[in-house]
Formats: structure tokens, C-alpha cells, sequence
């Protein structure tokens, strides 16, 4: 550090709230500096609680210098995987109930709780039959005290979205339930994505409003007064009253994030981004500088939105995946994960001294199980334990530490590990795991030191010895493992293909051994090579050891940009502040419908007519640009740029969107 | 998201329970520190939110006697009913000329859902559903100023309500009456409306009056 340290600096926190750890960084916005990042374990529970922590432990000597935090949340995510999201009853009008129920379209509306009625607009803005206000608020009635939320969506109602604001005036009098209304979310006409996208959103709003509210009172504790930001799924960022408004938008904003940081922090603008986290190892495009989004809109589990996010191809494999024997005997990686054991030993040391004397033993005598410990990652809360149950058994003996599974069989007198039960104890986070990971044998290299390396070195030996191979040469197969599952997810993404299951009887598949050939060079005489054209930016600390091969077998660069082990969090104050509106314009046609006679132009202000295309299409782009405008200026961004995007969608109908972008407004 | 918004509006809500269902009396004075430790929030939400209750004539913010709980006395509510009956027979009149059809569905579905809940006999359903009746009506008359006037009412009324410890069969007489109200309202009759409105508030007043032991 010089004397010429500048004044005032421009500081920004960045939170990425991982499948693993919470990160946050504290960076100089200008000359993208890292001055202090910290790292805490992700809670599933209550994500707030992680990102406080973080929030908390971070070194900020001056919270006045910090002009903006920004954050990348798997809320969102999660919750619809994991179906925990808030009840939600679904109003569909002017949706053919037969239809639906034939092609059983129920399973993709985001909630088991919908109803249909009659109401609706044609492909032409026109009102398909009168809308049954009073079935809807009769229903409201029923429904109102057994659900969090209500979402409303209407029959082309992106071209008049008239029927959904009359039920939302309407229930608002009778009910005092959050609603959401499908055209304001897209005005892409697929009606089951836009019900399905009402629905989720509806379900998220709670939970989404309280996790904005829980991190604020955590910026409030440190005295950081600054715009709070949330990440969309495509990368860019929405003000804190958008996000808490708009939660679905936060589909996929973790790996978009880490897309954007990784451009960030290299200056490379098209690139293929690997981001190699605990959990998972995600795969993104930037190109120009953007994240390339999915065309026909994000899908989580079984659901397909109408949101754009990125496209993004996860895999279960990173850092802490568990490496374990598996059910046929042969060692295996992934898919779970767990805490590293140096990780563990390093909070608890009694860990290492129940395990070092195992060295002594001989091949044969060691018990696989006396690697992998279980830990008391938090009380219960009161009363989900019953008292005398096994799990309480579980609960108990593990507040007196971590304890390998070898010891909980033997003290709670089982004859195998698959008798103890705890899947509830691991799925609420009440218990976690820890074992031997890649992060242990990148210890073990001195790649990576953050924790306990001898505990690493001791559990290496120790399952090394029980394959009966010794260290370097399990080190090197497992690292070959790692590039083949990572090699292989790249081209899937890249190509949109898959490849053949291996059938060992009858061998002929070329595409299998392309691959094989190309990774190993193992024909004399032909040489296949596969080539990326685009660098690789490598994320998140294991990235150097899990993609330096990697690289060279696609024959590319691979970037590692400074601070790329927390690029992740950097990614979430990268993205530029966006706001994006779109007009419809369409046909309107005379009374017999035989003739176009002018043409409506539909935004989110309202509906109105022209009688020349033209002049509609000129005040529909006027309008959108000025509204977008409009709308990034408040949601923070300064000066912003707009770009218009234009649409032909067939039926004399005209699709123009406006995405004004601007970098953050740090005052 | 600003807290402090937040948190007042938690403010607001919590005290404005406590008023209108008595567990705070009239004219008692109120103390901010109690306040403050009994809700977890902070003086800064806890002194936002009586001013807007103040805003609501609930509550009395005075140099001389500091923060109270508005009174209730005779002289109160002789002022407040002298402005609700010509307000509220004045907005069903407006009502009944200018009510949309998806205002007279809105009505109507309350009603009937109060035909569906009556039995239950939850008075607090019931109280909802009453102050969600007159605010529809507000709606429908269309004037902004006459739905913002009548809404600073409706802490004020629920409030006697409780004063007059409702027995059951009293709101249920009371609500009875919007039935007829919302008949009126859909055959444009807006003598009737108002006449229906006038007698409705009048009752309600007698019925607080008697309550209280003023007549």
C-alpha cells in the first residue's frame, strides 16, 4: 500500500449465496480490487442467517464507503425444486378446462390449488366471453384462509389485460392477499408458462420480502446505508422493491452471477465460464459481454417459466463432493456432498486424534465408515423431535461433537450404518456430514490450504490403502475422473447432446470413442483433437486444479482473473442495472372480422389505438423506451442506455421490448 | 426497502389492534418505552405510528397531557355521528347512481359470503366483513375524497363497537341490513339507498348509545 492512497474509494459488497458457502467481497467498484471477502456456510434454513454472518465478518473499516450491495440468491431456485414455497391459489380465466385436464397440464401450474372461469381474450384483444367475477371472488372466499397468496391469469391477456385487472380490483376489496397477474410477469403468450410463472412468483413472495428484509437489518447492524441490489437470472440487477415484487426473476441468478464476475474480473468478453463450486460445477456462455439467457425461458424441476435466465448446465460435481466406495465396491465421486474433512478437523481437532491412530492398521482392517463424521450443524427446533426416538438418540450423542458413523453404530448398539435414519436430520440441515473430498486431496497438493492439511493426509492414506493403491496414483485417476465428467458436461452444453451409455459386450459406438481418443490419445495411428474456440474462465477455488487439463484437452486458454475463488460474489455487483418493457402491437379487426381496420398497442400503462401500423408501431417504440427509461433511472442505474429489440410474431402482430441498462448509480 | 417504513406500518397495525379492541382505553395515556420493549420495534417506528394514529383521531397527541388514546365520551360521539349519517347516506346515494357491475358483484359476493359465515358466530369475521362492506360502498360511489373521509371513520367505529361489547345477534342485525342495501343499489333506487343507509346508521347509534348507558 503507497501514501497515494485516493480519497474516497467506491466500494461495493458483493454476496453469493452458493449450494455450499455464502461469499462476500468487498470491491473496489473501480479498479475491481478485492480488499476483503469472507466466507461462510450456506444456511438452507434461513439464507439470511448465512448472508448475516458474512455481512458481519467482513472487514469494512469505513461502511460509509460502501455505495451499493448487491446479492445472488438459490432462494428462488431452491424453493421451487424443493417445492417449499408459500400456498397459492391459481385463478385461470378463459383456460379450457377440458383441454388442460387432457394434456394434464395441472402438474405444471406451480400449485395443486386452481381454478378455472370463464372470462378471456382472443389472439385480437377482444373480450372471448364475459368474465365471471362473481365465480372468482365466490372461490376467493372459499380458498382466502387456506393459502399465502393469489396469482390471476387470464387467456391472451398480454394482448388485454383487462379481465386480470378487473379481478385484481375486485379481490382486493374482499381479501387482503397478495395477488399477482400473469401479464405483468411476461407478455409472451404461451398461457400455461405465463399460469405456471404467476403461480411461482406468488408462492415466493413472502419468503423473497423477508429475505430483502433480513439482509437489510443486517446492513443496518454494520451501519451500511446503500442501494440494496438482487441478481436476475440473466445476470443483471433489480432494485430490492422490484426483486421483492418479481422473486421468480432470481431463477438461476447464482451461476449468472458467477458468469458476470468472471467477465468482471478478466475483461473478457466472450468466453465459455466454469464455475466450480462445493456443490455443483455450472457451465455458462458470455457473449459480448452478456450471459447467453435460454430462449424459450428457465425450467426449474418440473416447472417451465416464462422468465429469461441463463442458460446454465449444472452438475453435481465440486470441490466437496464425497469421495466414498460405492454400492458395486468401486470408489466413486459425487453426487452428495459433504464437509471436507479438513474443514471439520480443523473446527474440531478431536477429529484428527480419533482418526491418526488408524495409521498403524494394516490393509484390511480399516472400516471405510470411520472417514465419514457426522456433526450437529444446529438445535433442532422445539418439538420436532420426539423424545426416545432414534433420531433423538442421534441428536444427543452428536452434541457431544462430531462423531464418525463407525461410533454412532456402535453407541447406539446397530450392527450397520443404514439402521441409524437420519435423511430428515440431514435434509432440515440439523445434522451435516463431513468426509473425504477433492478439497482434501487439493490440501494435500498445497493447492489449497485454507484448513487442516494432515487431516487430508491422513484420510488419503487411509482410503488409498484400503483400495490398495497408494496415494499419487489414486490422486491421478481421481483428478482423470474429474476432467472426463467435466470434458464431457461441456460439450453436452455446447452441442446439446449426450453421450451413448457404454455398452461393454458389443462396443461400436464412434461417438464414445471420439471422446475416449481425444482425452487420452490412445490410437497409434489417428489422432483426434476438439478444439474451443472461446477461452475458458475458470470460478471458485478448485477451479485451477479441476479445469487446467481440462483446458488442454479443448486445446483453449483457460483464465483464472484475479480473485477467482470469490468471482461468484464479484459477479453479483458485475451486472448492470436493467429494466426492461414491452408493447404488443396487433391487428384490430372490423366487426365481421374480415379486415384489419387499425391496430392497438398494448403496454404496461394501458391499451391504445391507431389506424396506421406505423404510427402504432412509432408510439409503441417511443413509449417503451421512454417507460424503460424511466424505470431503470428509479431502480438505480446511471445514465442508461436503451436498446430496442423488435419481433414479428406472426397474425400481424409486433413484439417491441426495450432493455434500458445502465452501471450502478453509486452515489 | 426502507425499514423504517416497514416497521412503522408493523407499529401502526400492532397499537390500532390494541385501541380498537379496548386493550388500550380511551383518554389512557400511552408510554412509548412499553410499547417499544412489548412489540420489539424500535421509538423511531413506534412514535411514526401514532402519528398516523393521531392522523386517525385514535389517538391525541397534546403538548400538555403528551400521547393518549382518544377519548370516547359523550360529546365524541355525538360529533362523530352528526358527520357519519349524512356522509354515509350521501355515499350510498352516490352509490346506487354510479356503482359498476363488478362494484355491485363485489358487494354482493360479500354478502353472500356473510350468509355463509353467520353461523359460525366468529364476531371478528363478521366485523371484518362489515368494514369490507361499507369500504366497497365507498368504492362505488366514486369520489376519492368521500372514500378517504369515511375510511378515517372506520377505526373510529370499529372501535365502538367493542365499547359497546357487541353481542352477537346485534352485528348480525346490522349486517342483515346490506342485503337489502346492495338490492336497492342494483335497481338504481337511490332514494331507497340513502333511506336504507340513514336508518342503518342510525340503529348502530342508538344501539352504541344504549351500550354506553347515554340514553
Amino acid at each position: 500500500m503507497t501514501a497515494s492512497q485516493p480519497a474516497t474509494r467506491t466500494l461495493v459488497l458483493g454476496i453469493d449465496t452458493g449450494g455450499t458457502y455464502t461469499d462476500g467481497v468487498l470491491l473496489d467498484y473501480h479498479t475491481r480490487e478485492v480488499i476483503a471477502s469472507c466466507k461462510s456456510l450456506t444456511t438452507r434454513h434461513d439464507y439470511a442467517e448465512g448472508i448475516g454472518r458474512v455481512i458481519e465478518g467482513i472487514q469494512i473499516d469505513n461502511p460509509a464507503e460502501v455505495k451499493m450491495v448487491s446479492i445472488s440468491t438459490t432462494l428462488a431456485t431452491n424453493a421451487i425444486a424443493e417445492g417449499k414455497g408459500a400456498r397459492v391459489a391459481l385463478i385461470l380465466i378463459g383456460y379450457d378446462k377440458e383441454l388442460a385436464e387432457a394434456f394434464q397440464l395441472h402438474q405444471r401450474f406451480g400449485t395443486t390449488q386452481y381454478a378455472f372461469f370463464a372470462g378471456g381474450h382472443t389472439l385480437f384483444g377482444e373480450e372471448k366471453e364475459p368474465l365471471d367475477l362473481q365465480g372468482i371472488l365466490d372461490y376467493v372466499h372459499r380458498v382466502k384462509d387456506s393459502v399465502d397468496a393469489l396469482a390471476v391469469s387470464a387467456y391472451f391477456s398480454p394482448m388485454n389485460p383487462e379481465h386480470e385487472l378487473r379481478a385484481f380490483e375486485a379481490i382486493s376489496r374482499i381479501c387482503d392477499l397478495p395477488i399477482v397477474l400473469g401479464h405483468q410477469l411476461s407478455t409472451k403468450l404461451g398461457s400455461v408458462e405465463r399460469a405456471t410463472t404467476a403461480a411461482l412468483n406468488a408462492s415466493l413472495l413472502g419468503m423473497l420480502r423477508d429475505f430483502v428484509i433480513a439482509v437489510r437489518r443486517a446492513m443496518e447492524a454494520r451501519h451500511i446505508h446503500a442501494p440494496l441490489m438482487v441478481v436476475r437470472g440473466d445476470g443483471t440487477l433489480m432494485s430490492e422493491e422490484f426483486a421483492a415484487r418479481t422473486p421468480v426473476e432470481t431463477i438461476h441468478s447464482g451461476p449468472a452471477a458467477s458468469a458476470m464476475g468472471g467477465r468482471f474480473l478478466s475483461r473478457v468478453d466472450t468466453a465459455l465460464v466454469v464455475d466450480v463450486g462445493g456443490t455443483t460445477t455450472d457451465i455458462a456462455l458470455i457473449e459480448d459481454g452478456r450471459v447467453r439467457v435460454s430462449e424459450e425461458g428457465a425450467t426449474v424441476g418440473n416447472y417451465k417459466t416464462c422468465v429469461q435466465a441463463a442458460n446454465i448446465l449444472s452438475i453435481a460435481l465440486g470441490g466437496d463432493s464425497h469421495i466414498h466406495i460405492g454400492r458395486d465396491q468401486k470408489w466413486t465421486i459425487g453426487p452428495a456432498r459433504v464437509v471436507p474433512l479438513a474443514y471439520l478437523a480443523h473446527q474440531h481437532p478431536a477429529v484428527k486424534r480419533r482418526i491418526a491412530p488408524l495409521l498403524q492398521k494394516g490393509w484390511g482392517q480399516i472400516d471405510l465408515d470411520q472417514l465419514e463424521f457426522w456433526f450437529l450443524q444446529r438445535e433442532p427446533p422445539p418439538g420436532m423431535l420426539e423424545k426416545g426416538s432414534r433420531e433423538a438418540e442421534v441428536v444427543a450423542l452428536l452434541r457431544e461433537g462430531p462423531m464418525c458413523v463407525t461410533d454412532i453404530v456402535r453407541r447406539l448398539k446397530l450392527l450397520h450404518a443404514g439402521q441409524i435414519g437420519a435423511a430428515e436430520l440431514w435434509r432440515q440441515e440439523i445434522i451435516g456430514r463431513a468426509g473425504l473430498t477433492p478439497t482434501d486431496f487439493m490440501h494435500l497438493d498445497g493447492i489449497y490450504r485454507a484448513w487442516d492439511a494432515e487431516m487430508s493426509e491422513i484420510a488419503a492414506a487411509l482410503f488409498c490403502r484400503n483400495l490398495g493403491l497408494d496415494v499419487k496414483t489414486f490422486r491421478d485417476l481421481l483428478w482423470q475422473r474429474v476432467d472426463e465428467i467435466i470434458t464431457e458436461v461441456i460439450l453436452s452444453f455446447l452441442t446439446g447432446k449426450k453421450l451413448a451409455a457404454p455398452d461393454p459386450l458389443h462396443d461400436v459406438d464412434m461417438g464414445r470413442w471420439f471422446f475416449h481418443n481425444s482425452l487420452q490419445a490412445a490410437h497409434p495411428h489417428l489422432e483426434t483433437t476438439i478444439r474451443l474456440k472461446v477461452p475458458i474462465i475458470g470460478i471458485g477455488a478448485p477451479a485451477k486444479i479441476f479445469l487446467e487439463r481440462v483446458a488442454d484437452i479443448f486445446h483453449t486458454e483457460l483464465i483464472l482473473p484475479p480473485y477467482y475463488w470469490v468471482a461468484n460474489a464479484v459477479g453479483a455487483v458485475a451486472g448492470s442495472v436493467m429494466v426492461s418493457e414491452e408493447a404488443l402491437v396487433y391487428a384490430r379487426l372490423s366487426e365481421d372480422q374480415s379486415e384489419v381496420v387499425g391496430y392497438y398497442v398494448q403496454t404496461s400503462e394501458g391499451r391504445t389505438y391507431y389506424e396506421s401500423l406505423e404510427e402504432a408501431l412509432g408510439y409503441a417504440r417511443q413509449r417503451v423506451r421512454t417507460l424503460a427509461w424511466e424505470g431503470a433511472v428509479r431502480a438505480g442505474a446511471h445514465s442508461p442506455q436503451v436498446t430496442l429489440e423488435e419481433v414479428e410474431d406472426g397474425l400481424d402482430t409486433y413484439r417491441i421490448r426495450a432493455r434500458a441498462m445502465g452501471t450502478p448509480r453509486l452515489a | 426497502m426502507e425499514l423504517e417504513r416497514i416497521d412503522t406500518q408493523k407499529a401502526y397495525n400492532l397499537i390500532k389492534e390494541k385501541i380498537i379492541t379496548l386493550q388500550l382505553k380511551p383518554g389512557a395515556p400511552i408510554d412509548e418505552d412499553a410499547l417499544c420493549a412489548e412489540t420489539g420495534l424500535t421509538p423511531t417506528a413506534v412514535r411514526e405510528a401514532l402519528k398516523w394514529l393521531a392522523h386517525d383521531h385514535l389517538v391525541d397527541i397534546t403538548p400538555r397531557h403528551g400521547i393518549r388514546v382518544a377519548e370516547a365520551n359523550p360529546a365524541e360521539l355525538r360529533e362523530l355521528f352528526e358527520m357519519r349519517l349524512p356522509l354515509e347516506t350521501l355515499c350510498a346515494r352516490m352509490a346506487a347512481e354510479r356503482a359498476t357491475a363488478d362494484d355491485i358483484v363485489v358487494m354482493d359476493a360479500l354478502v353472500r359470503e356473510y350468509e355463509r359465515v353467520k353461523g359460525a358466530g366468529n364476531v371478528d369475521t363478521l366485523l371484518d366483513l362489515d368494514h369490507r362492506f361499507h369500504s366497497a360502498l365507498a368504492d362505488a360511489a366514486h369520489n376519492r375524497y368521500m372514500r378517504e373521509t369515511l375510511e378515517r371513520f372506520f377505526g373510529l367505529s370499529e372501535r365502538l363497537w367493542y365499547l359497546a361489547s357487541p353481542q352477537i345477534d346485534w352485528v348480525l342485525r346490522a349486517l342483515d341490513r346490506h342485503a337489502e342495501l346492495v338490492q336497492a343499489i342494483k335497481a338504481r333506487d337511490a332514494e331507497r339507498a340513502a333511506g336504507l343507509m340513514h336508518q342503518h346508521v342510525l340503529d348502530f347509534q342508538a344501539l352504541v348509545e344504549r351500550a354506553l348507558g347515554l340514553v
